[in-house]
């Protein structure tokens, strides 16, 4: 039965394949076609500028096509990698510029912009070679089954039983199989070229070097005014406390020894402030102990009740152990505060490529990535060493997370 | 009492050694690095020692881990940590072993001169001394919390007093009520919990924090 079902699908399949991977071979088919039939060489230019034409309207739609199939078939997603729109920008002249001429207006230089990307894309010569490539191999083997059935049809409708039967066996063999060559040939072409990768990577880089320095000077900011106004006001005031107390030292004891006392309770009061800064830039358990640790002893820490699980001692590099160990406590500090969670499950292991976080709670969910909010500022953060923050959560709970950065354990 | 003193920041040292002999204690070692701490401890088996958590070579939790080491292989080895920040996990660490005989206290509590001597002197006399801040931390974390929700807000003060290893003479100071009002308060508190209510101050610490789930016992 499945096999029945395999074989029906695999002969749609191939027969979508083959439409697919044949539309630009049957416009110059056509154009040759026209050509012979005017049969005067001097007008063969004319099919041979129409198809030429049709080729470059086609190619990008059936590119889009052959990634939209393989992604609903085998789930295989290929990035297109083409060129992005740059931005258009007004001058003080009033004139338009795409960063590639002037214009009158917005959409002229729209417009302009998109003919010049859409035609110097060096993406289109990728697609091009990628659909000859699909028309001669899997364009071909997907042809199979559709003879095999025209061959049959033939076979008995001529009275040829053999010719009938063979074609029907052909058919139904093949068709499970046939349209298979699609998907290695389409990852192999239709991918982006190393160079085109490098390309979207430095964009993707430099949009995050702007953010993490902008982050780094913020942080920066932030510790400043908390030095400023609470740990080195404070020991001003320690200073003044001291020099007076000195001074009363012989005339009034006892108004000395309570600004003493004053004196104290002002250190004691500044250190918890300059603990609470420590705990805000570095952890000390994470210096001390390491990220599985540092989680524990956060774990402990909240409200929650939280069960902290981890495949060992996992020793990370500094900076990729302190952006896991804030983006859990960033996801610990939403399940108590907007989730309303009772009990939360840590779960912390290494899967060979890198270090995976999975957490979960079991509150109310509807958990969103906003653009100012936390967890996109967790995404950034996390982005800066290439990792990821996947998430889940319905209305109505429970929230999962899963935190991904690729890093060796040292 | 002989005490041990390992820290490896020089001022804070000495500071330590010129208070501990202001109140009369010999100080009969010093060490800077955890191995020596370790070492130290072995050596001269002090009545208490005091030592800071993040010490040389590597500047992680050194002293802490051969406080840890000395007590596996002398049970009861008086121990008081000393550290800038004070952490549940810690806290469990050093207790899993028993309650006898360790201290864990932030470093500013030297600033109460009379009070640390005093909890140095209960830590050397085999009982215990918890910073408020970690018992507060322990009080109000996940499992506890909600186990502790029957107690009244006095009763929890005592609770949490108690758990810091003072004992009732020492909690009615504290709070300024009498002391039979304390007793009376301990009584009625273990029988919520469900605890032996125990005069020694060592097995009464005991019971609090094996109920709060610290404890393997």
């Amino acid at each position: 039965m499945s096999w029945v079902a395999s074989a029906c699908v695999g002969f749609v399949r191939s027969c979508i394949v083959l439409v697919v991977s044949m539309l630009v071979p049957a416009v110059w088919a056509a154009g040759v076609a026209v050509a012979i039939w005017w049969r005067s060489p001097w007008t063969w230019i004319v099919p041979f500028v129409w198809a030429a034409l049709g080729t470059l309207l086609l190619i990008r739609p059936v590119a889009g096509m052959v990634r939209s199939l393989l992604a609903r078939w085998t789930g295989t997603v290929i990035p297109g990698g083409y060129r992005e729109l740059g931005t258009v920008t007004r001058l003080s002249t009033g004139f338009w510029w795409n960063g590639h001429s002037y214009e009158k207006t917005r959409r002229d230089a729209e417009k302009d912009l998109r003919l010049r990307v859409r035609w110097t894309d060096p993406a289109n010569w990728r697609d091009l070679r990628c659909l000859a490539i699909l028309a001669v191999t899997a364009g071909l083997s997907a042809a199979v089954p559709p003879a095999g059935i025209v061959a049959a049809v033939l076979g008995f409708a001529q009275s040829m039983p053999v010719l009938g039967v063979a074609g029907l066996v052909v058919a139904v063999a093949s068709s499970p199989y046939a349209w298979r060559p699609f998907e290695p040939i389409a990852v192999r072409f239709l991918r982006p070229t190393p160079s085109m990768a490098l390309a979207n990577r430095v964009d993707e880089l430099t949009a995050q070097r702007a953010d993490a320095t902008v982050a780094q000077a913020a942080e920066i900011r932030r510790i400043e005014r908390d030095l400023h106004d609470g740990a080195q006001a404070r020991l001003v005031s320690l200073g003044l406390s001291l020099a007076t107390a000195e001074k009363l030292m012989e005339t009034d004891p006892r108004a000395a020894k309570a600004l003493l006392k004053d004196a104290r309770v002002g250190a004691a009061t500044s250190l918890s402030e300059l603990r609470e800064l420590v705990r805000g830039i570095n952890p000390p358990v994470l210096n001390e102990r390491g990220l599985v640790d540092a989680v524990r002893a956060l774990a402990m820490d909240t409200p929650l009740e939280t069960t902290v699980s981890a495949g060992g001692q996992l020793r990370l590099d500094p900076p990729i152990e302190s952006a896991l160990y804030f983006g859990i406590a960033e996801l610990l500090t939403n399940a108590v505060k907007h989730a309303q969670a009772d009990h939360a499950e840590i779960a912390i292991s290494h899967d060979g490529n890198g270090i995976v976080v999975l957490i979960e709670d079991d509150g109310r969910g509807d958990a969103r990535v906003e653009d100012a909010g936390g967890l996109a500022g967790l995404r950034r953060r996390l982005a800066a060493f290439d990792g990821t923050l996947e998430l889940t959560s319905p209305d109505g709970g429970p929230t999962r997370a899963r935190i991904t950065v690729p890093c060796e354990s040292l | 009492m002989r005490i041990l003193v390992a820290e490896d920041l020089y001022l804070l040292r000495d500071g330590m050694v010129r208070l501990l002999e202001a109140y009369g204690h010999e100080v009969v070692a010093t060490a800077t690095t955890g191995p020596e701490t370790l070492d130290g401890l072995r050596k001269w088996k002090p009545d208490v020692s005091v030592i800071d958590v993040r010490m040389p070579p590597t500047q992680t939790d050194e002293g802490l881990k051969a406080a840890l080491a000395a007590r596996r292989e002398v049970p009861g080895l008086p121990v008081l940590i000393l550290s800038q920040h004070v952490e549940q996990l810690y806290a469990r660490e050093l207790l899993t072993d028993g309650a006898s005989g360790v201290g864990y206290l932030l470093k500013e509590s030297v600033f109460e001169a009379d009070q640390f001597i005093d909890a140095l002197e209960r830590v050397a006399a085999g009982g215990t001394a918890l910073d408020p801040a970690v018992v507060a931390k322990l009080l109000s974390s996940g499992t506890s919390s909600k186990r502790l929700d029957r107690l009244t807000e006095r009763e929890l003060s005592v609770l949490g007093l108690m758990a810091e290893g003072l004992s009732n003479q020492a909690i009615c100071q504290r709070l300024f009520i009498s002391e039979s009002a304390v007793s009376k308060y301990t009584t009625s508190l273990f029988g919520k919990l469900g605890l032996t209510d125990d005069d020694t101050s060592n097995r009464r610490v005991m019971a609090v924090l094996a109920y709060l789930g610290l404890t393997g016992s």
